[in-house]
């Protein structure tokens, strides 16, 4: 091993090249390393030759990825140098390097079994140049549209930021003004809407009439018959609230007054009145409603504020998805102690090195706790989905999982710093192993694991809001559903609560490991 | 009576802490070793209680092996060796009085301990000893919180709630100043005169070897290289000195305190 250490940090000198520095070129031009390995620098040819031949084949992959559908070896090239302008300067790159190596194996042999050294500084500058523009032509980076479509994020943004519209509402009530009318006008059309007090009502003129009609041309066309034009007086509305004119035909379905195109409102005066003229509009109506005279009711309908201000059903639900997050994380972080607190003693190298039997224990626990704590909680809570379904317990299953590996593995290591010199005297005094670990060891792991659990408390209260994502419960399930249907300003009430709970907890958990320690 | 023979610590990095060494060391002895740092002082201290396992050799003591003790038994032996060290090995974060309890887990019975609950009996004792180490107020105390020769008394309190036959003082002054270290050495002697307690005791300082030992074991590089009794150190000659402290070592004066202080420098 050592003269192998020795081989790498100092070549030999000694050793002349077994090759001219003309010939050691020519070898590095046909197979990039070959020359120094002729010049005795066996390790660097290695080394260079796959660097080039990783970077050929990462080249030659990012040619035909950019031109997926050309044959022929200059169509590609040229498709893709169109397409990507930036594989032309990877290319250039790759071929100072192919130049730089061919340069490094002539000096290289020139100054062999001299002790001069030389570094190859040159292909190191290119090998790290071709890296990087490979990672960012393969990164797609493109600095252009983040910097020029920066402002398109400004909205979504803002909504986030401040959401705080969307966490109140007023409660709304339904004002309606009916008029009868009817078609086709009978002997006796009803008469104009009585007159009412305190309460809407609309005035139609004339009460009875034919509604727009559609009939089909000799050439194949529509012809468009409009229907009686209706003056509609309306009173007692709110004033300055917006009113809608709605129908309700004679098979009491409801639509809205549509002219030009668009739903047909009007603002009432100061009064509370109002006057528009409208056409009578064309309806479907099932033949057995269309036999005889039949009614039809226009309503105009005003939504208005009544009462104070409250909070609104997303506020609320934020809220009480944010109280189950919490929870969610703390009944982890309560489960993840009681269940890695055994396991904690056992993967304690200092308690476990007694004999060969209970170090196995520890190596079997060690690995058990990092095969479980290298699966991420959010693959837990994909599989604790599918057994319990969705929702908060799921969420509890993953994050407990997670935490019993974590805290396992930070309890232990604890344990494994603490002070040998109390258990050595507590030992001396003919106690037991329980009693070694009551008297000895807890007393001394009490700090670390009161800091450790309430770290992993926020962790975990921080990870419930992910596990949302995939259906375990929590504000992080609210968060992508409104994310999902764009609704930003809700999400950004969901965020608000998610970095304040966030802070508070990271002063609390300050202020209590502060204490123990 | 504690007899060694033979014993011989090889640690598993290959390093001979202790080599051969036998000595006997008769009940009621003040016995000291003296030794440069690494010469295996303690090493040879935490074989008699098997903290460290020896790798060869026989610890009789009242003609029994210790070496040979495994479980309970090893646990019922060393219920009778009290042991006190350089750093105190107190339990910094507990109270005083619990870290007296302590020495009685081996007597006690396990669960009620597990729960920090003891016997009358066992804390009236813990009451007396606080008394006669006068740190009786200090008892309710975090044992971080006292001074280091209060910590240290804290040791030898628990230490004495085993009622020992036997003490193990691993450099018990080695951390504190020379009248707190005549202080704790003066309640070992007393231990040892009234109680008639073995006391086997390693030290760095001369002085206090002189004012303290009835016996004397020298140690260097694991080897027993010196055996005498308290009078002996006082006539010890240059070549003896030597051959627990190394060529190198000097005696500057006829005190001997001179040439620890030059031998401690190495």
């Amino acid at each position: 091993m050592k003269s192998k250490k020795q081989q790498i940090y100092k070549p030999k000198p000694s050793l002349p090249s077994l090759v001219p520095p003309w010939l050691a070129g020519v070898l590095s031009a046909i197979l990039p390393g070959l020359g120094q390995a002729f010049a005795r620098q066996i390790r660097r040819g290695i080394l260079i030759l796959f660097s080039f031949a990783t970077i050929i084949g990462l080249l030659v992959w990012r040619f035909r990825l950019a031109a997926p559908r050309d044959t022929g070896f200059m169509n590609i090239v040229n498709k893709a140098i169109y397409l990507q302008p930036l594989l032309t300067g990877i290319t250039v790159v790759v071929g100072l390097l192919y130049l730089a190596n061919i340069y490094d194996a002539v000096k290289l042999a020139t100054i062999a079994g001299k002790p001069e050294k030389s570094k190859p500084f040159l292909i190191f500058i290119m090998l790290i140049l071709a890296f990087f523009l490979l990672g960012w032509q393969i990164g797609q980076i493109d600095l252009y549209t983040l910097t020029t479509s920066f402002g398109d994020a400004g909205p979504a943004l803002s909504r986030v930021l401040w959401p705080w519209s969307r966490a109140i509402s007023f409660p709304e009530d339904t004002w309606r003004g009916i008029a009868v009318l009817e078609t086709p006008c009978s002997d006796n059309p009803p008469p104009p809407t009585a007159t009412l007090e305190d309460r809407p009502y609309l005035v139609v003129d004339p009460t009875c009439g034919e509604p727009t009609i559609q009939q089909a041309t000799d050439n194949s066309g529509v012809e468009i018959i409009p229907g009686t034009t209706l003056e509609v007086k309306g009173y007692n509305f709110v004033p300055g609230v917006v009113v809608d004119l709605w129908w309700i035909d004679p098979a009491t379905s409801q639509f809205r007054q549509r002219q030009e195109g668009q739903n047909v409102n009007v603002i009432p005066d100061e009064n509370g009145e109002f006057t528009i003229d409208i056409i009578w509009p064309y309806r479907i109506i099932p033949p057995s409603y269309r036999e005889g005279v039949s009614e039809w009711e226009l309503q105009g309908r005003q939504i208005t504020n009544v009462g104070d201000w409250e909070f609104s059903a997303e506020f609320n639900l934020a809220v009480e998805k944010m109280v189950e997050t919490i929870f969610i994380g703390m009944m982890a972080t309560f489960f993840g102690i009681i269940l890695s607190l055994p396991f904690s003693f056992l993967a304690a190298r200092n308690l476990m090195s007694a004999n060969s039997f209970m170090l196995g224990i520890y190596y079997l626990v060690r690995l058990i706790l990092n095969i479980i704590r290298s699966i991420e909680p959010l693959i837990w809570a994909i599989l604790a989905v599918i057994i319990v379904g969705l929702g908060p317990w799921a969420g509890i299953i993953a994050l407990t999982i997670h935490s019993i590996a974590a805290l396992g593995k930070l309890y232990s290591e604890a344990i494994e710093s603490i002070n040998s010199g109390p258990i050595e005297a507590i030992t001396a005094t003919g106690a037991n192993w329980f009693q070694i670990i009551v008297y000895g060891v807890i007393p001394q792991v009490i700090p670390p694991f009161v800091s450790f659990t309430i770290y992993r408390w926020d962790i975990n209260i921080r990870m419930s809001t992910i596990i949302g994502l995939v259906g375990g419960g929590g504000i992080g399930y609210l968060l992508t559903q409104w994310i999902r249907v764009l609704d930003y300003r809700a999400a950004g009430i969901a965020v608000w609560f998610i970095a304040l709970t966030v802070a508070i907890l990271d002063y609390v958990s300050a202020a209590i490991r502060e204490r123990f320690t | 009576m504690l007899e060694i023979r033979n014993l011989t610590k090889i640690y598993e990095d290959g390093t001979l802490a202790v080599d051969n060494v036998s000595f006997t060391v008769p009940d009621g002895e003040f016995l000291i070793v003296i030794g440069l740092s690494g010469s295996g002082k303690s090493t040879l201290l935490r074989c008699i209680n098997r903290l460290i396992d020896p790798t060869e050799g026989e610890i009789l003591w009242n003609g029994v092996d210790l070496a040979k003790l495994e479980g309970d038994d090893l646990r019922k032996a060393r219920r009778k060796i009290g042991m006190i060290f350089q750093h105190f090995n107190l339990v910094s974060r507990s109270s005083v009085m619990i870290n007296i309890l302590a020495g009685r887990l081996g007597y006690a019975r396990t669960w009620p301990t597990l729960l920090h609950q003891f016997s009358k009996k066992d804390r009236e004792k813990a009451w007396d000893i606080l008394r006669r180490m006068d740190i009786e107020d200090q008892a309710m105390k975090l044992a971080r919180e006292l001074s280091g020769g209060q910590q240290q008394r804290v040791g030898i309190s628990r230490a004495l709630m085993q009622d020992p036959e036997m003490i193990l003082a691993d450099e018990p002054v080695a951390s504190l100043d020379p009248v707190l270290a005549h202080s704790i050495l003066n309640y070992l002697e007393k231990l040892n005169k009234e109680d008639k307690l073995t006391i086997i005791c390693s030290l760095h300082y001369l002085d206090l070897v002189q004012r303290y030992a009835t016996r004397v074991v020298g140690l260097r590089a694991g080897k027993l290289v010196y055996e005498g009794t308290r009078e002996d150190i006082r006539k010890m000659t240059d070549e003896e000195f030597k051959s627990i402290y190394g060529e190198e070592a000097e005696r500057i004066t006829d005190g001997i305190e001179g040439a620890l202080e030059r031998s401690e420098l190495q």
